[in-house]
């Protein structure tokens, strides 16, 4: 079974890659999205579209991977050059959805996200 | 029989389909066009027109007699269509004088072969002149003999002899009759409307405009691995072991040279900066995973099919391909594309493939290379060795004869001599002959071990000494001996084993295209083969016509001081329209940003190469300076339209670069005067 985490806003997203360290898993899949509202919805409407789409490629991901969703915070909080997410030298986003395999050069951007066939391709590498 | 005793029995019919209005008249036209396909199968059926209308003068005097009754469709014999008909009517169309031995020697080359031609004697006829023009004017040669099969432009008798020579010929004759004969059906059930061998620049070009256009693609790339072991990801030469690796290290290398300028500047820096190859290396790696990884995402979006497999020809439309795990499978195309590119070549001496390496194995080297020796003169030896040097590792060339061979030689000189002046050791004359290795490398601990080179002279004298690395650049060989091409009937220029093709990219098998390095006789350059590519695609599955332009490529050779270029080198200018009607225009010059640090005054040098009766028209472009690509590039497009010096001087400066020299160049090298840069 594929580990599913959740981490909200960056001090979150590092203290699960901390823990994660110790399982000494290859295949660690992270996905940048727009944090979500009150509604369980995403204000960035292209996360919204990716998110069903990743949940079912991820059917074929390797048995020990792991995935963590990480909500990258609301509209103003992204958006703002000085982002966290966007100057942190191991993440260095520069658009959501990301979809990325930990410790390698395989990123996904933005409606890459949403096609089956690409998403595949991340996860059965 | 003359083709004027034709002449009222050929007015007549014409007259009649005149009358007879505008659809007869299409119908005149077909036959027309169908005489000459008949002409080009040599069929008998082509004899019987021939004697009925002699030879191609009988299709002119019809439209005087057009012009006669009608408003002038042709004013006068118009030279140009003079040209055009001769060579459309001819499968071979020779341009000649009677008295010329050129002309003589191309002329019997074609009588021993037993080849029917249709020739015009220039010096015979009062239009010769206007006909010369017209030549020129079509093919940039002004010359006789001036040759044409099948529609095609061949050039004079070098030309001719070396085309016959190198399979081309043949090739060009052969391939009228394949057009007609072989007519691509659509009854066959192909897997693929194309298969693309090679996953490089030209072949994932060709690849997403064919997907684009609603074709079914699938690209072949498999990436054999070099003699060490060093193998790649998807992408080709230029990407991974090629132009991109070589201008990031050039980068580096630049860096370092800045960083001891900035002191000058002001800036605070240690005494000796220091550089760490496997950080540089790491770097650079992880950008070209990340290209690798990006160009398959561009594949799978765009529906290519990509097979990391290795793919060989079992007949012309079917190719196995094997994986890494030896496992094989077999595909169908309609369309066959060939972009295997090259790989490095090694000399055949002892040691060479167990203790050398090339460029395929450098940029990812995990080790720092030590003092390493360069084997070659080509462009890759002496890029490698710039930024080698400029890194601080100990760096030689060594180099049998000449520097970068096929570019312009004066620049290739002052190339060699900046290198030189900059820490390059040059050892000229001498061959390699052996390598032995005196002590292994430690993976661990990160070190390259020690091989002693054995090179010898021309006079026999041997020479013996020790490296850290060696690396040889001494050509490449296109890959296209192992992928079972003789299966497929494809023509291979046998000297180099490259692929012989038409202005269109086709092979002498209708349904095998090829591009990129492999191509016979064409320039070994990314962007070419991306053109090519996507050309290619365009014209199969889209309504593209456009085909490629290999004249006036712009190109730069990535030495600590850059070299760009664009048309012709000197010495090509001179074969092409004689020393005296060439003048060069050139300076040498200082770029500012070197004048604060006090170094290098003069090291640049610019050029350019004008034809004296045409107007001045510029036909080579040559800069040796930093960033001369980037200047180059920009230039190129003058050339492409025709620039002229005085387009040149009347262009106004950006001051202070170094491009702006091209806007003042008003020494000539037949002067003499002395060009070095005296300061503003």
């Amino acid at each position: 079974m594929v580990l599913k985490l959740k981490a909200e806003g960056f001090q979150e997203f590092q203290a699960i890659l901390n823990d994660i360290a110790s399982k000494k898993s290859e295949d660690i899949f992270i996905l940048f999205s727009g944090s979500k509202d009150t509604t369980g919805q995403s204000w960035c409407p292209d996360c919204v579209e990716a998110e069903p789409v990743i949940e079912k490629a991820l059917e074929s991901a390797p048995e020990d991977a792991v995935f963590v969703y990480v909500g990258v915070g609301d509209k103003s909080f992204w958006k703002d050059s000085n982002c966290v997410f966007r100057t942190d030298s191991k993440t260095k986003l520069t658009c959501i959805p990301t979809l990325l395999k930990w410790g390698t050069n395989k990123r996904l951007l933005d409606n890459q996200c949403n096609k089956l066939d690409t998403v595949l391709m991340m996860f059965e590498d | 029989m003359s083709s004027r005793s034709l002449l009222p029995q050929f007015f007549f019919s014409i007259e009649r389909h005149l009358t007879l209005g505008v659809a007869r008249q299409t119908n005149f036209t077909r036959i027309g066009i169908r005489r000459v396909s008949y002409l080009k199968q040599k069929s008998v059926l082509a004899l019987s027109t021939r004697h009925l209308f002699s030879d191609v003068k009988g299709f002119i005097p019809c439209h005087r007699f057009l012009s006669s009754n009608m408003p002038p469709v042709v004013p006068k014999t118009d030279p140009i269509k003079i040209v055009e008909d001769l060579i459309k009517n001819n499968r071979i169309a020779v341009f000649s004088k009677t008295t010329c031995p050129y002309c003589i020697k191309v002329k019997q080359l074609f009588s021993a072969l037993n080849l029917e031609i249709g020739v015009i004697e220039v010096d015979t006829r009062e239009d010769g002149a206007d006909i010369q023009d017209a030549l020129l004017q079509k093919t940039g040669q002004k010359t006789v003999p001036n040759v044409f099969v099948n529609g095609e432009h061949v050039g004079g008798c070098d030309k001719t002899i070396e085309a016959h020579h190198s399979g081309r010929l043949q090739f060009l004759l052969n391939k009228s009759q394949g057009d007609a004969s072989v007519e691509m059906t659509d009854a066959v059930k192909y897997d693929y409307d194309l298969v693309v061998i090679g996953g490089g620049s030209g072949g994932l070009a060709a690849s997403k405009e064919a997907a684009l256009l609603g074709a079914k693609v699938a690209v072949c790339d498999f990436v054999v691995p070099t003699p060490i072991g060093t193998t790649w990801g998807l992408g080709g030469t230029c990407v991974n072991v090629g132009c991109i690796p070589k201008k990031l290290m050039h980068q580096a290398a630049i860096l370092g040279q800045s960083v001891e300028d900035a002191k000058t500047f002001g800036w605070e820096l240690p005494e000796k900066a220091k550089h760490d190859w496997t950080t540089m290396v790491g770097a650079i790696q992880a950008h070209i995973g990340s290209l690798n990884w990006g160009y398959r995402v561009a594949l799978r979006e765009k529906k290519v099919e990509y097979i990391n497999a290795f793919a060989e020809f079992v007949d012309p439309h079917t190719l196995k391909t094997t994986d890494k795990r030896q496992k094989e499978k077999t595909i169908t195309a309609k369309y066959i594309l060939l972009a295997t590119g090259g790989r490095p070549r090694y000399p055949d001496i002892p040691g060479a493939q167990e203790f050398g390496i090339t460029s395929d194995d450098i940029f990812s080297l995990p080790h720092h290379p030590g003092k390493t020796l360069l084997v070659g003169a080509s462009y890759i030896a002496l890029e490698c060795a710039g930024f080698l040097a400029g890194l601080g590792i100990n760096s030689t060339v060594m180099v049998r004869s000449i520097l970068l061979r096929g570019f312009d030689q004066q620049i290739a000189n002052l190339i060699g001599n900046y290198m030189e002046k900059h820490k390059i050791r040059f050892q000229r004359g001498y061959v390699p002959i052996k390598l032995e290795r005196i002590e292994e490398g430690s993976p661990e601990e990160g070190t390259p071990g020690r091989i002693m080179v054995t090179s010898q002279n021309e006079e026999g004298e041997l020479m013996e000494e020790e490296y850290n690395t060696v690396l040889f650049a001494i050509g490449r060989d296109a890959c296209t001996n192992k992928i079972g091409i003789e299966k497929a009937n494809v023509m291979l220029n046998p000297k180099n084993g490259k692929v012989i093709c038409d202005e269109k990219e086709q092979t002498n098998i209708p349904h095998i295209y090829a591009i990129g390095d492999i191509l016979d006789g064409k320039l070994e350059l990314t962007p070419v083969a991306i053109q090519a590519g996507r050309l290619l695609a365009k014209r199969l599955f889209g309504n593209g016509t456009l085909i490629t332009d290999y004249v006036n490529v712009p190109t730069t050779v990535f030495t600590p001081l850059e070299y760009g270029c664009v048309g012709l080198s000197e010495e090509d200018a001179i074969a092409k329209y004689g020393a005296d009607d060439i003048e060069v225009y050139h300076s040498f010059l200082t770029p500012l940003e070197v004048t604060v640090p006090k170094r290098d005054g003069n090291e640049g040098y610019a050029k350019l190469i004008c034809v004296k009766s045409l107007d001045e028209k510029v036909v080579g472009f040559h800069i040796l300076s930093p960033n001369a690509g980037e200047i180059t590039q920009g230039f190129a497009i003058g050339l492409k339209l025709g620039a002229k010096k005085a387009d040149f001087d009347n262009l106004i400066g950006i001051h202070p670069t170094i491009a702006e020299v091209f806007t003042t160049l008003n020494s000539t090298k037949s002067s003499g005067a002395d060009v070095l840069q005296k300061g503003c």
